[in-house]
């Protein structure tokens, strides 16, 4: 009993209907426009069964070719917010770039002609039915007898029953616009939401972000948190020894004034990077540009034997984390080994995109094993993407080996949820 | 006297920490290490009583030199590990690999000479609550029943739990009013029962298990 009371007292219902019946306010210059052209083509004429039947699916036709409008991007914000504040759908975001797209706009037609035709419709039932119910209603009052020829008699009927029909039409009303606001509703986040391709989109923009601020987060720590670790502790022994040893506590003092001022730059730098616009940064370097990357890393004395497979289907955030860790991975190998050769193995594999680098190692590092603070800012990015980072050694050649999934970020998602 | 062995990355830290220890009477510094993987040597030749050992290094971390040294050197050194930041899943696992305690490089100059005596003069642990709750952290289910399986006398419960509170062999003596000796037969029993090789692994295990709870 309270379930069918509720639609005809819940607010839910009532804000359906002003978007329906926003749909119908579209819908009648449609009609008016169409009913035009119909006496011009003297339809007219035609059987009144036909003609009705005929129309009908014209109108649908028509609505739909008229739909055109739908193709501007601002009906579909538009279409968003009327579906978001008056059906109370929740809609998740889109991207500029999601909203313009073809795929996009057609399911804003699609909508568009849902709108004005099945809620416009709707609505104008609604607008038929009241003035059936005021009719209805005062029958009482009028004398005025309905009735019809059934079977070849004509019967009237009973004033009563009149009445009762008039009092069912308005709440058989309300309950139709709660029955299609409803599915309405239930439409609305799959031709008004993201498709899958933006969702993609932002989920790869978000694990941008997060690498970026993972980086930023890196470099505060290596640079601030080391500098002012250091001048603590130097500060620390300078005043323990200030009588006992005072050169000590003099070069202590310049100690600390000079990583003060080297950490002033570090700051200088990151902030810098806090306040740039990352969309106004140069365009970041891709797996596109690996070949660029290993000349250079030739001309500084390295031999480079790389290995690349077809890399162009990747996701950008991907490509470029690769080409990031590609060339930390070599600049280590400059740093740490020399110049002796590498090998450089590159592509997507079954479980994704596979980098692998690898090189003797110089005797002295030869036990290496985690890496300093550029793989681990590495490792923990590669983590964000879904990935699997490994370095180390096994005695004679340093190996970096990386794989990142292709198509994570959906599952990645999945999993979040 | 008491030799120590310093082990970071930074020369910077090295000669703070060097100039700090340098100043008290009994101690000494006897060697510096730029990374770990030249730690293990001089451990070898300086026989060091205390190694305080930076976590991150470059080539060799301070949790493969803690592995390496509690594993092939007989009678190892102490190892109290030097972190920035607390908060650090890499001291954790230094600890786990054999660490005696840990240290913040941001620490007064009293509490780094503090920290060092307890560890290389008693046998007592730095556990620090920021440990303690990166051990429950860590924890997460893990042999959630290894103490209640080692099946251990209420006597020896009592002797986990106060080691885990750092207290050393004679103040868990004091505390319970019997000899150092029995004590040490109670460690020596409970280290064998839990399968630990040391007393920061018995007091990993007593964390992680959810035995004693962090304060």
């Amino acid at each position: 009993m309270k379930s069918l009371v509720r639609p005809l007292v819940s607010v839910t219902t009532y804000r359906r209907w002003t978007f329906l019946l926003g749909g119908t306010a579209i819908l009648v210059p449609y009609v008016l426009i169409y009913a035009g052209l119909l006496q011009i083509m003297g339809h007219a004429d035609r059987q009144t069964a036909d003609r009705v039947l005929e129309s009908l699916v014209m109108l649908v036709v028509y609505i739909a070719i008229s739909s055109a409008v739908a193709f501007i991007p601002a009906v579909r914000i538009l279409s968003r917010t009327a579906a978001e504040t008056l059906l109370g759908v929740r809609l998740p975001a889109e991207t500029a770039e999601g909203m313009r797209s073809w795929r996009s706009r057609r399911r804003t037609a699609a909508w568009w002609v849902l709108h004005i035709g099945v809620g416009g419709g709707t609505g104008m039932l609604a607008v038929l039915a009241l003035p059936l119910a005021l009719f209805l209603l005062q029958t009482p009052y009028t004398g005025e007898r309905i009735g019809r020829e059934f079977l070849g008699r004509y019967s009237e009927l009973p004033t009563w029953f009149t009445v009762a029909l008039g009092l069912i039409v308005l709440p058989l009303v309300v309950y139709l616009g709660a029955g299609v606001g409803a599915v309405l509703a239930r439409l609305a986040p799959a031709l008004l939401g993201p498709s899958p391709a933006d969702r993609l989109i932002q989920l790869e923009r978000r694990a941008e972000q997060l690498i970026e601020r993972n980086r930023l987060a890196r470099e505060l720590h290596d640079s601030i948190g080391h500098a002012l670790t250091v001048t603590t502790l130097q500060a620390g022994a300078a005043v323990r020894l200030l009588d006992s040893d005072p050169e000590f506590a003099r070069r202590a003092l310049s100690a600390i004034e000079e990583t003060g001022r080297t950490a002033l730059e570090d700051l200088d730098h990151v902030l810098g990077l806090l306040r740039e616009d990352p969309s106004a940064r140069t365009p970041q370097r891709t797996l596109a540009d690996a070949e660029a990357l290993f000349e250079q890393t030739r001309s500084a004395g390295v031999e480079v034997r790389a290995e690349v497979g077809e890399t162009g289907g990747i996701p950008p955030v991907v490509s470029r984390e690769a080409y990031r860790i590609l060339q930390e991975a070599l600049t280590n190998v400059l740093r740490h080994a020399g110049k002796v050769p590498v090998d450089v193995r590159l592509g997507v594999r079954a479980d994704g995109l596979e980098l692998e680098v690898t090189n003797p190692v110089a005797t002295a590092a030869a036990t290496r094993s985690g890496g300093g603070s550029g793989l681990r800012g590495v490792r923990e990015r590669v983590a964000l993407l879904g990935g699997r980072f490994t370095a180390g050694s096994d005695g004679t050649r340093w190996r970096v080996h990386v794989t990142i999934p292709v198509v994570p970020l959906m599952e990645l998602e999945l999993q979040q949820q | 006297m008491t030799d120590i062995l310093i082990a970071d990355d930074e020369p910077l830290i090295r000669t703070g920490l060097r100039a700090i220890i340098n100043a008290e009477p009994d101690f000494t510094v006897v060697g510096e290490a730029a990374d770990g993987a030249e730690v293990l040597p001089m451990v070898r030749t300086l026989r060091p009583d205390l190694v305080l050992m930076d976590v991150r290094m470059p080539a060799v971390d301070g949790i493969q030199a803690t592995r390496t040294i509690i594993g092939t050197i007989p009678e190892p050194p102490r190892i109290l590990v030097v972190t920035t930041f607390e908060n650090d899943d890499y001291v954790y696992e230094a600890l786990r690999a054999g660490a005696s305690g840990f240290l913040l490089k941001r620490a007064r100059p009293p509490e780094i000479l503090q920290a060092i005596r307890t560890v290389a003069l008693s046998d007592s642990l730095l556990f620090p609550a920021a440990i303690r709750g990166l051990a429950a952290r860590h924890a997460a289910g893990r042999e959630t029943d290894r103490v209640r399986r080692a099946r251990l006398t209420e006597r020896e419960e009592q002797v986990l739990t106060l080691m885990a509170r750092g207290l050393s062999n004679a103040e868990i003596a004091a505390d319970l009013v019997v000899s150092v000796e029995t004590i040490k037969t109670h460690v020596g029993n409970l280290l064998a029962k839990l399968g630990a090789r040391d007393r920061t692994q018995a007091v990993i295990v007593a964390y992680e298990s959810g035995f004693v709870r962090p304060a």
